[in-house]
């Protein structure tokens, strides 16, 4: 099922507010995440897999400030999205966060390995990823 | 020349007593294979009709968990806005009256504690949403599973060269799950996946 893109701007301008990527194939984790977020003032941008993602990304007018994503996803799963967006001078840089319910030792050093910058296991409380967000973006 | 001529013909009557035994044998086995034709076949087809109905019970419950998230989302949009307004309040007022009105000023405190308490009992419930990932991961699971009995039982068909004409006509969903998804409090494994990516992080600082 595609994820309707959810954009999202909270009441104030929306220059200078953090543009978030969620990148998720469960409707209900984006939808969760956008609004935790949303509700922080954060603009998000939801897409279903890896490769719903990469196209939104390339075809957003301004720049993603932070990436949320899941690893198990069907098309281009969560590793091989952080991968490609890594290789990319854009978002060389930005912080990655991996949402998962993986929670092996090889899961989070794989992903660190191809340049998450943190790791939630998933489920996880809203405020512990806002902390996060907060953190990263700071 | 006599005994001999016995010996073969009880030979041969042995070897048509097999033979009628493996006759009888092999009649059975061709028995046995049509009695469980049906059910296997049937077993088989029953799969596709498993797996939809599991999935409808993923959409089901992702429909509810979406509305109840779009009523939380309503809940704490109207909690935001008596905060709007109790600051109006606040600014509209004289900076005396609440000193005078120590009554109201309680009140409008209260207000605010159950405004707050009310945006965490709605950020619980959030957080208490996402089964709803976590039991379509293992519905997804329990669906891959039922899968590999289906090909395998339409393996069996085909050995057994039964009739493998009914084919599903699902549209097979691909799927990316964690097996091992389940929902439960992860504060301690949260905390090691704290203490491993700083571990990593420490070691890259140090080469």
């Amino acid at each position: 099922m595609p994820t309707e893109q959810i954009t999202e701007k909270s009441d104030t301008t929306a220059k200078g507010i953090p543009k978030i990527l969620v990148v998720d194939d469960s409707p209900t984790l984006v939808k969760f995440v956008s609004y935790s977020l949303k509700s922080s003032g954060y603009e998000v941008v939801g897409a279903c897999d890896g490769m719903d993602a990469l196209e939104k990304v390339s075809h957003l007018e301004s720049d993603i400030d932070l990436v949320i994503t899941d690893l198990n996803m069907p098309n281009i799963d969560g590793y091989e999205l952080i991968a490609t967006l890594r290789q990319n001078d854009k978002f060389a840089e930005i912080p990655i966060i991996i949402l998962s319910s993986e929670e092996g030792d090889e899961d989070k050093q794989k992903g660190e390995k191809v340049g998450a910058t943190s790791y939630l296991v998933k489920p996880f409380k809203s405020s512990v990823l806002l902390a996060e967000v907060a953190r990263l973006l700071d | 020349m006599m005994d001999k001529s016995i010996r073969v013909e009880n030979s041969t009557k042995n070897i048509h007593a097999e033979l009628r035994h493996l006759a009888d044998s092999i009649s059975q086995i061709i028995k046995g294979i049509r009695v469980a034709q049906e059910p296997i076949a049937d077993s088989r087809n029953k799969v596709p009709q498993a797996t939809e109905q599991l999935e409808r019970v993923t959409q089901q419950t992702a429909m509810a968990t979406h509305r109840v998230l779009d009523m939380v989302e309503a809940i704490t949009g109207r909690d935001g806005e008596i905060e709007t307004q109790m600051k109006e309040l606040r600014r509209v007022l004289p900076s005396t009256y609440f000193r005078n009105n120590s009554r109201v000023k309680r009140i409008v405190e209260r207000i605010g504690v159950n405004v707050s308490a009310n945006q965490n009992d709605a950020y619980a419930i959030m957080d208490a949403l996402q089964f709803q990932d976590i039991t379509s991961q293992q519905v997804d699971h329990a669906i891959s599973l039922l899968e590999q009995v289906e090909n395998r039982l339409k393996d069996v068909m085909v050995g057994l060269q039964l009739d493998v004409s009914a084919e599903s006509d699902v549209k097979r969903k691909e799927r990316a799950y964690d097996p091992n998804a389940h929902f439960s409090s992860n504060s301690n494994e949260q905390s090691e996946v704290d203490k491993l990516l700083h571990n990593l992080t420490k070691e890259k600082q140090n080469n």
